[in-house]
């Protein structure tokens, strides 16, 4: 994803576009995997909710 | 141009991550705080010294150990080697001292044996250099 895709992306998921959010989730998706892991197990649970934080979350970033 | 444009997708991708990084350890705090679940802690008396960061002074002292296999007779040969590159000295070990085959040094340090034995004629050839020198300033 080049500068300009991955700036109107961004955009459009703050402003709450949901493909647009789907798009920087997969980006992410390594990130937020890494994070999911709770005494060496994967937690699909709290996979969930890290999910859910950022969709609340996400249209507080200032770009 | 295009280096200032990799710099401005880098400086908002870089916010962005770090911002998304952040979020995400607070999402995970928070959870376990609300599912009470144990972390393991292990404390670094449990931990064995394996798993423990090596300090600066204890990686240098493994490394002079590790370069005292060469036993020096003339100290000028020894002062010489110890100007060496650190991969060229290990080569020159891995040759001399352990006595391995140019393969096989090719094959432990993961590069071609043309590598390996042009890193040795540039090492001996320093040596050589270094010990001519040496003589010319006593002679």
């Amino acid at each position: 994803m080049d500068k300009d895709t991955f700036r109107i992306t961004l955009q459009g998921a703050v402003a709450g576009n949901h493909d647009d959010f789907l798009r920087i989730i997969t980006l992410y998706e390594p990130l937020i995997n890494n994070h999911c892991y709770i005494n060496g197990k994967f937690d699909e649970d709290l996979h969930q909710y890290i999910l859910m934080h950022i969709a609340l979350k996400i249209s507080k970033f200032i770009i | 141009m295009d280096y200032r444009q990799n710099a401005d997708r880098d400086k908002l991708r870089a916010e962005f991550t770090a911002w998304l990084d952040t979020l995400i350890r607070r999402a995970k705090l928070d959870y376990l705080r609300k599912m009470e679940i144990p972390v393991d802690i292990v404390s670094l008396e449990e931990l064995g010294e394996e798993f423990l960061p090596i300090t600066e002074d204890v990686w240098m002292r493994q490394l002079l150990l590790q370069e005292d296999d060469f036993n020096f007779e003339e100290e000028r040969l020894a002062n010489a080697y110890a100007q060496l590159p650190l991969l060229r000295k290990q080569i020159l070990k891995l040759l001399f001292v352990d006595n391995l085959k140019v393969k096989e040094v090719a094959k432990k340090l993961n590069c071609p044996s043309t590598y390996v034995s042009d890193q040795k004629r540039r090492a001996l050839a320093a040596l050589r250099k270094k010990l001519s020198e040496g003589g010319d300033e006593n002679g």
